[in-house]
């Protein structure tokens, strides 16, 4: 009986929720799923898959990409090779499956959104160009596969399966890659987490000179300024200040996005916020596929008007 | 220390409207304006800090175009000493092939290097596969959200990953490795337009892919490109600039924000 092999993982030894995006994508593939995971235990995983694959390396070994070859293909040996091998899109699953792909020489689709069946087998959409075009994926070939699924991209059937826990025999790590620690982010001036109102700018405030200007308005709203990825890469803003995976997720009352076009890294970051509202010259721009409100004009002129009215009230 | 560097030219396409072609198999990228991958010039940047601080050779390679050698040619005038540019003009869509076509020609051409550097992702495509196909094929040790190069000392490197939610992680590779290279690991340095003009006179090699397309049948392929299905989608805000202002007004009052 095939199977998808789905890879998960722990941090600081917490199972994170994003390991079961592959189980998902197994149920909706309709193959029976055994998830791989770190030494731990996994109880809370009864039900949501057909078997829980426990290595005997400890997190930091086990999520290296070295040594990950090598634990799969202990797994192959010991089961025979899965349909899919399929990791979650995140840091780890960026790290381990191209590298895995290129040592079986299997192919690889990477943020695979969705996924059907046409009469010649697997189609699998993954987004290209900034999210502005789904790509239509199918194998040359009939054969296994490697690949990143996108979080909260399917929905899984939910508990019910008669969940075996199977523990790994040992391997020998691979001594090319050795994790050392684990760093937390420095705390930042202001918590973004708990403002009740985010004025968030990204790439459309195109200098650092332009920041002033949107901090003024944040402060004259009573709210703070948050931000995407290109403004704190640049060192416009600090990193505390950034919102979407790699930063910080939020749910303020009201989410003003100027300049946001919206990669999907942002908005897993700020699509729980109660109203949206999104500042954008570019009507194409994905963010207003999820905002509640849409503004198609240019932020540093809604910003100044804003700016102006404030003034001129008080 | 040795370092390759592979950049990519890309369209930019985040302010772009676009057009499907071929049967709905392409985008129409005749009108689009091309840059160097953002990620690979921070790749580059971290690439000529190495050299600056350790010595050694600096090759910036890309596959595409014949216009792919402005690509080269900014790598040149950030601080890298050779170009090559494999050259074709197919869109080559599965990463495996790319990867493939640079393995077989740093075998071919005999280049040996300590590090090589990809950007994590290219903006186009967002395959975030490259880099990790080529170690993998190579059999070296990889890392990519490379967030910080720390320490490189006889045979080994420090590097930090990028994770998830402020964290990162730190771990030792051995040499040669690959390494994919995060936005924001440094600030890459200015360099004009003469800049890039003058880069012209250094030292490239064009070389067509056929000389390195041994193995390298790509594993999959396009069935078709389609627009995003619409969601529910933003209720848009109409008027001039006074009656869109005082619609957010609105809004935040409403929300009990203001």
């Amino acid at each position: 009986m095939s199977y998808a092999l789905a890879v998960g993982e722990t941090r600081g030894g917490v199972l994170q929720e994003r390991s079961l995006d592959p189980v998902y994508f197994s149920d909706k593939i309709g193959l029976p799923s055994y998830l791989l995971l770190p030494q731990g235990e996994y109880d809370p995983l009864k039900g949501l898959c057909d078997k829980v694959l426990v290595s005997s390396l400890e997190e930091g070994d086990f999520l290296s990409p070295l040594n990950l070859v090598r634990t799969v293909e202990g797994v192959i040996g010991a089961f025979g090779a899965p349909s899919l091998i399929l990791f979650p899109h995140s840091s780890f699953g960026m790290d381990a499956a191209p590298f895995l792909a290129g040592r079986l020489s299997w192919p690889l689709i990477t943020d695979i959104a969705g996924f059907y069946r046409d009469e010649e087998g697997m189609v699998f959409i993954k987004p290209l160009y900034s999210e502005k075009v789904h790509a239509h994926f199918r194998l040359r070939e009939a054969r296994g596969v490697v690949g990143t699924v996108r979080a909260g991209a399917f929905e899984g059937e939910g508990e019910g399966k008669e969940t075996v826990f199977e523990r790994l025999e040992a391997i020998e790590k691979d001594p090319r890659r050795e994790f050392l620690d684990y760093l937390e982010e420095e705390v930042g001036d202001v918590d973004i987490t708990r403002a009740e109102l985010l004025v968030s700018v990204g790439r459309g405030v195109k200098e650092k000179e332009n920041i002033p200007t949107f901090e003024e308005l944040a402060s004259l709203l009573g709210g703070t300024l948050s931000c995407s990825r290109p403004v704190a890469d640049r060192g416009w803003l600090p990193k505390s200040r950034q919102v979407g995976t790699s930063g910080k997720t939020v749910k303020p009352k009201v989410y003003l996005a100027m300049g946001i076009s919206g990669a999907f890294q942002h908005i897993a970051g700020m699509k729980n916020s109660e109203v949206i509202i999104a500042v954008n010259r570019d009507p194409s721009a994905p963010i207003f596929q999820y905002a509640h409100y849409g503004v198609i004009e240019d932020m540093h002129k809604v910003a100044q008007k804003m700016i102006e009215r404030l003034k001129g009230q008080g | 220390m040795d370092v390759v560097v592979l950049a990519k030219w890309v369209p930019v396409t985040q302010e772009e409207e676009l057009k499907l072609i071929r049967g709905e198999k392409a985008v129409d990228l005749e009108e689009i304006p091309f840059r160097l991958n953002e990620w690979d010039t921070y790749a580059i940047e971290e690439a000529s800090r190495i050299l600056e601080a350790h010595g050694g050779t600096g090759w910036v390679v890309s596959l595409g175009t014949e216009e792919a050698d402005t690509a080269l040619r900014r790598g040149l005038a950030m601080g890298l000493g050779k170009g090559a540019l494999i050259e074709t003009e197919e869109e080559l869509v599965d990463p495996f092939e790319r990867a493939q076509i640079f393995k077989n020609f740093l075998e071919k051409k005999g280049i040996k290097f300590d590090l090589l550097l990809s950007g994590v992702q290219a903006e186009d495509d967002q395959f975030a596969a490259t880099g990790g196909i080529l170690a993998g094929l190579l059999d070296l040790p990889y890392a990519t959200m490379v967030m910080g190069i720390e320490e490189i000392s006889e045979g080994e490197v420090t590097v930090l990953r990028e994770l998830e939610g402020g964290l990162m992680e730190r771990v030792r590779v051995s040499l040669p490795a690959v390494l994919s290279v995060q936005t924001g690991i440094n600030e890459p340095r200015y360099v004009s337009v003469t800049g890039v003009l003058a880069a012209a006179k250094k030292e490239r090699e064009f070389l067509p892919v056929d000389e390195f397309s041994e193995g390298r049948e790509g594993r999959i392929e396009i069935l078709k490109l389609e627009f995003p299905p619409p969601r529910e989608g933003a209720e848009i805000i109409k008027g001039d600039l006074d009656e869109v202002v005082e619609s957010i007004f609105e809004i935040l009052k409403e929300k009990g924000v203001r």
